[in-house]
């Protein structure tokens, strides 16, 4: 074990820190946060089986702002698992604009720009999906 | 059906499994999640298909972040061929608009077919170059030199700090767009072909290369969530218990992938290939021919 974070410490090299240290704080992040509310949303939703049917139709009448807010308030299983599905949507997102930033920071200029195509890219890819293009 | 502790239970354990082979391979795992969801717990195939996307991001999380502690990711590769891939899982999927899906599944049924072959016959290779410390001295190409790929790790179970030089990135980068189009089009992560594409052409060792895939499969997965959000096809309460299993199977994996041999890892590998040419054979063929093999998918 010694021996591997000896090695480790040796392959930080500077030019390299921030983006390795910043990507893995948001997937951390982005994992511990979304498996929390998982979690607490399981074990409210087996609690009280019969407020969670499975049936397709039902997703639909969850998809109003004023159904997630009163869900929020009142810890709604189905709701609560919405947002750690969102949370966890945008985490790898989320690592690629923090990379363009920690890139910069690294005055890594033609990452700066690589992981820019990427974003755009993906907001592309949103777009065209959105307005049912793809 | 209600929401029991057995369906929850067993839901948890399938994407457990997927989780753990997910991350030992570099792959989403969606292509044991679909069917165990959709013949084992009888779910409609649209809402195992868009749970098992989901879960590709969770366990891309779990796992990129873990190869990424370790320093096994090789995140300046990966940044660059995810150019590759989510423009190839942007082509792919207006392309599904206008080609015949046979054809393109017959092709992907071959190249995977040759994948597996290439990781068979090339499975002892990676520990070999690993021992000789030959993935250090190849001569990068112009393309690795100018955007400085490349990448080390200390493998575990050789006991050593691994060296690669990055090279073939003109082959690298096309395998990557086509897996790209292979997501768009077949609805595939792709991981499995980025990770040969890696290994195969840009001397990238097996591991560095799961690594890598693993980080780069949550962007494309995260594309394809955000449409399924948007379309309303996402059941989160199925995603809930998927989410969550896959995220330990996933961590579970990242703390083994290192110690086991890349020889095991790419008999494990060859199989899956081969499984999934086999399974692309069958679509394609059905498809084009109404010729129909026993298949799982």
């Amino acid at each position: 074990m010694k021996q591997h974070e000896t090695t480790q410490s040796k392959r930080n090299r500077p030019d390299e820190l921030n983006v390795y240290a910043d990507v893995y704080n948001v997937l951390l992040g982005g994992m511990l946060l979304s498996t929390a509310l998982f979690v607490a949303a399981i074990v409210k939703a087996l609690l009280r089986p019969e407020f969670v049917p499975l049936s397709p139709q039902w997703i639909k009448e969850h998809y109003h702002w004023s159904a997630i807010v009163h869900g929020i308030v009142s810890f709604d299983p189905t709701v609560i698992m919405l947002i750690a599905t969102l949370l966890l949507i945008l985490t790898p997102v989320a690592r690629v604009v923090v990379s363009v930033y920690a890139f910069w920071v690294d005055h890594d200029h033609k990452f700066v720009v690589i992981t820019f195509i990427v974003l755009l890219v993906i907001i592309l890819t949103v777009v065209l999906g959105m307005f049912g293009l793809t | 059906m209600q929401y029991s502790y057995s369906f929850v239970g067993l839901l948890f354990a399938i994407a457990c499994a997927a989780g753990l082979l997910g991350a030992l391979l570099g792959i989403g795992g969606g292509i044991f999640l679909v069917p165990a969801m959709v013949l084992m717990l009888h779910l409609p195939m649209k809402i195992a298909v868009a749970a098992s996307v989901v879960s590709v991001i969770a366990t891309s999380n779990a796992g990129g972040s873990s190869y990424v502690d370790q320093r096994i990711t090789n995140l300046r590769m990966g940044m660059f061929l995810e150019i590759f891939t989510t423009v190839g899982a942007l082509s792919g999927t207006i392309l599904a608009l206008y080609l015949r899906d046979w054809a393109i599944q017959l092709i992907f049924a071959f190249m995977l077919g040759y994948m597996a072959y290439a990781a068979f016959s090339t499975r002892n290779l990676d520990d070999q170059r690993i021992a000789s410390g030959e993935f250090a001295r190849t001569r990068p190409d112009r393309f690795a030199r100018w955007l400085k790929l490349r990448g080390d790790y200390y493998d575990e179970a050789a006991k050593r700090d691994v060296q690669y030089v990055v090279n073939g990135v003109p082959i690298g980068a096309s395998i990557a767009y086509l897996a790209g189009i292979a997501s768009g089009l077949l609805g595939v992560g792709g991981g499995a072909l980025k990770v040969s594409a890696m290994n195969r052409y840009m001397n990238v060792p097996m591991k560095a290369a799961v690594g890598t895939s693993k980080l780069m499969i949550g962007v494309t997965a995260a594309v394809s969530s955000i449409l399924f959000f948007l379309a309303g096809l996402i059941h989160f309460t199925v995603v809930g218990p998927v989410a969550v299993g896959t995220t330990a199977g996933a961590t579970a994996g990242t703390m083994i992938m290192n110690r086991l041999h890349s020889t095991r890892l790419k008999w494990l590998f060859a199989v899956l290939m081969l499984y999934l040419a086999y399974e692309m054979l069958a679509k394609g063929l059905n498809t084009g021919f109404q010729w129909r093999l026993p298949s799982a998918a």
